[in-house]
């Protein structure tokens, strides 16, 4: 035992900084590009705020063409575009640039469906006060969703951890490389069986630095945002819609949120 | 003196899903509605209430006819122009819509910021705001903290926060229980009073506006059918439409001049009560 920390324990701890580095500026990039677009996709939408049909179509269906890239497929697709910008196909920051194209319309999907959740009643009141298209967006689109849109990145972070680890494949570094050549290729099973056991344990940690957080902005929820601790979330933080609506005569209920 | 809004010739129909006829939720709506009065607008389910203050304040456009606010035809402004004078027309709902993550008195520095101000003024203006409708120690509270009737307080604190001209209720106390929509509708007559708001409420409850409104218009089917001060009305309601809804379906009550209209026909009251409800 003492000995397989000695030989491996800097190499996993390197693999745990380079999956971190991965995952978070992998993550920060795509949304940098997603968070616009999905605002876009919920602006334009045929309820939204400012309706452009076709617009919103063709968004659309780049979004979803990009999504159903594959995304070993991807990564190699990307390779000549990789090295224009980084320089090389290898390594970690080689590897961000298939991870953010691949996630990008990934969080723009999160986005979109955090946004769709806000109340039209809250955005109609905005409208009434004569709020424009730019300011609804700022001052209730976003800070209203902004505890989906946490639990989103939750999940979005955890996604492209585990689309980093298949970028092991083309050694792209981090914790899924190190498992795939010394488990897939060396037969050294317990360094993968470690690698893997490392990347469940940042996934959980992960969610669960997100749902409290979540819960902790979210002045709605008067009971924890319930969401399962799935690994590679495919769902949505679905928050029952409006579960504490109006209750007819109602001057006696004090909620005890958790404030 | 002028009316502070005119609606002339005001339809709206709306476009069915399927080809075919459009609804016609509007049909030639005139109202005047004078500087400083409480008008009632009444209506059953469906008359075509909602679309009609939607109209007012242009969120809904109206496919003919004019709105004329303090003498501006709405369908003239540009939109940033429509966005300012929007400022001047306050707004409340049944639902409240109250922006869920701020507190009661970040909801009230909300109009002041989208009308461009910002700074510890917009929060000392939005606390005596509070204090005025009487939640001056609810500043922290968020919405989910808060019962119907607060809420509601909150938001007609909010919708007066930028000074508006006139304020539009639609159904503002369908969703509180009758002795919290007594408070609530006290409080918007004490805002008439005292600050000359006028303001338009739009209900299916004729006590509602027995209780605030000084004239009425009864609107049925996307028409007028009738208008008039809210004493007459309640003594000697011209329309079907008007006797209808003085009879209240949830306990039976019957405004006298509903009762002998109903007798005069000959009708059994168990028989009408029956079929409105
Ligand atoms: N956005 C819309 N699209 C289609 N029909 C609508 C729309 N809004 C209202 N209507 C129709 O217009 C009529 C009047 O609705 P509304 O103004 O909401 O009535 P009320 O508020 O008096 O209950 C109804 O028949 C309704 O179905
Ligand atoms: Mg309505």
């Amino acid at each position: 035992m003492h000995s397989f920390f000695s030989t491996y324990g800097s190499m996993l701890l390197a693999g745990i900084g380079e999956t971190l580095y991965m995952t978070l500026i992998s993550a920060l990039l795509a949304y940098l590009i997603g968070l616009p677009l999905g605002v876009l996709l919920v602006v334009t939408a045929p309820e939204g705020i400012r309706p452009l049909r076709s617009f919103n179509s063709v968004l659309g269906f780049i979004v979803n063409v990009l999504r159903s890239v594959p995304f070993l497929i991807l990564l190699i697709l990307v390779i000549p575009l990789t090295r224009l910008i980084v320089g090389t196909s290898l390594g970690p920051s080689a590897a961000i640039v298939p991870l953010t194209i691949a996630a990008a319309p990934f969080v723009a999907r999160l986005v979109e469906a955090s946004l769709a959740e806000v109340d039209s009643g809250v955005v109609e009141a905005a409208w009434s006060m004569g709020a424009s298209p730019f300011k609804i967006i700022m001052k209730v689109l976003l800070p209203e969703a902004r505890s989906a849109l946490l639990l989103g990145a939750t999940i979005a972070a955890i996604t492209i951890l585990g689309y980093s680890a298949m970028a092991g494949i083309v050694g792209g570094g981090g914790l899924g490389d190190i498992a795939i050549r010394y488990g897939y290729y060396r037969y050294e099973t317990n360094v993968m069986v470690v690698s893997v056991v490392l990347l469940v344990v940042i996934v959980m940690v992960l969610q669960a630095l997100g749902n409290r957080w979540a819960r902790l902005i979210d002045k709605k929820a008067s009971a924890p945002a319930g969401m399962a601790f799935g690994l590679f979330g495919s769902g949505l933080p679905l928050r029952s819609k409006h579960s504490e609506e109006t209750n007819k005569g109602d001057e006696h209920n004090e909620n005890d949120t958790d404030d | 003196m002028a009316p502070i809004l005119r609606t002339e010739k005001l339809s709206k129909s709306f476009p069915t899903p399927r080809r075919g006829e459009d609804v016609r939720a509007l049909c030639d709506i005139d109202l005047d509605i004078e500087e400083g009065e409480i008008f009632g607008v009444i209506g059953k389910s469906g008359a075509g209430k909602s679309t009609l203050v939607r109209c007012i304040n242009f969120l809904e456009r109206p496919t003919t006819g004019e709105v004329i606010f303090d003498g501006v035809r709405l369908s003239s402004l540009s939109k940033k122009e429509l966005y300012h004078t929007r400022q001047s027309i306050g707004m409340i709902f049944q639902q409240f819509n109250l922006l869920a993550q701020r507190s009661a008195l970040r909801n009230i520095c909300f109009p002041l910021e989208i009308a461009g101000a910002d700074g510890h003024k917009t929060r000392e203006r939005a606390q005596e705001l509070l204090e005025l409708v009487g939640m001056g120690d609810k500043a922290t509270s968020y919405p989910t903290q808060l019962s119907g009737g607060q809420r509601q307080r909150v938001a007609i604190a909010r919708a007066i926060a930028a000074n508006p001209r006139i304020l539009l209720c639609d159904e503002a106390t369908s969703a509180l229980d009758p002795e919290t929509t007594r408070g609530v509708l006290a409080l918007l007559k004490d805002i008439n009073a005292r600050y000359g708001i006028t303001i338009i409420v739009i209900t299916h409850e004729m006590p509602v506006i027995e209780q605030i409104a000084t004239r009425l218009a009864v609107l049925d089917e996307g028409r007028i059918v009738e208008t008039g001060r809210t004493s007459e009305v309640f003594a000697a309601p011209k329309s079907e439409a008007a006797r209808r809804l003085l009879i209240h379906p949830e306990d039976g009550l019957i405004a006298a001049a509903a009762r002998h209209y109903f007798e005069d026909k000959g009708v059994a009251l168990e028989e009408v009560i029956r079929d409105y409800a």
